[in-house]
């Protein structure tokens, strides 16, 4: 899943550094002709812009899905307890937070 | 106890009268976010400055570049919430305008890198 889009990524950098050899040939081009530096050529612009969507892409889908930060959700469930209970104490200011739960017993 | 009729004074004030919104959050995941935000901001930031050096541009139109790039990169953000932004950040500041000014630095030098290879050298 996240090699598909790091090829992605990969791909729309090596399309940017073509655009950026491309641009430094027409420059030479230039150079040898006398001629003043406008703009480049559009290859260049076309090839950019398809590094820059794919760029987007990949910034998007790479580092990772977004974690729900409600204590509601349906993700954020506590489903186990963990090893140490020994240790914990439920008598704590958490219940002021009661959430309204419709809970489903989830086989895991 | 207060008779009826009479004005309501300090004394009469109870905390359930009071409704307290402080919603709780997970700490941890809204760190999780912000560091995916921060890390494709940061991306974005290098190739945006890569492109704005093999297109050559100067002065204003690079930094308009840089601000087109993370505006996209924001619209990105939202789509990939599906819109349903307070199930996963606690304001639309996070989305817009966080990191913009962290991905600003790379953007410049990324820019100045790839205009003096492209340009110059």
């Amino acid at each position: 899943m996240a090699g598909a889009d790091m090829a992605v990524g990969i791909l729309g950098a090596l399309v940017l550094a073509h655009a950026a050899y491309i641009t430094i040939l027409y420059r030479g081009d230039l150079k040898i002709k006398e001629e003043e530096f406008v703009r480049p050529p559009i290859q260049v612009w076309i090839e950019v812009l398809i590094s820059l969507v794919l760029c987007l892409w990949a910034a998007l889908r790479v580092p990772g899905t977004f974690l729900p930060i409600l204590p509601d959700s349906k993700e954020n469930r506590v489903v186990a307890l963990p090893a140490n209970l020994d240790f914990m104490i439920f008598n704590h200011r958490g219940k002021l937070f009661a959430p309204e739960l419709e809970a489903k017993f989830t086989k895991s | 106890m207060r008779k009826e009729g009479e004005p309501r004074t300090a004394k009469d004030a109870k905390k359930s009268d009071e409704v307290v919104e402080t919603p709780a959050y997970s700490q941890e995941n809204i760190q999780h976010n912000m560091r995916i935000i921060y890390y494709s901001r940061t991306f974005l930031s290098i190739v945006g400055g890569v492109v704005a050096g093999v297109l050559g541009l100067t002065g204003v139109t690079g930094f308009l570049c840089y601000f087109v790039i993370m505006m996209l990169a924001s619209a990105g953000i939202a789509v990939k919430t599906k819109f349903d932004v307070f199930s996963f950040f606690d304001s639309w500041n996070r989305i817009t305008i966080d990191g913009i000014a962290q991905g600003f630095m790379s953007f410049i030098l990324f820019w100045t890198f790839a205009y003096d290879i492209v340009h110059i050298f």
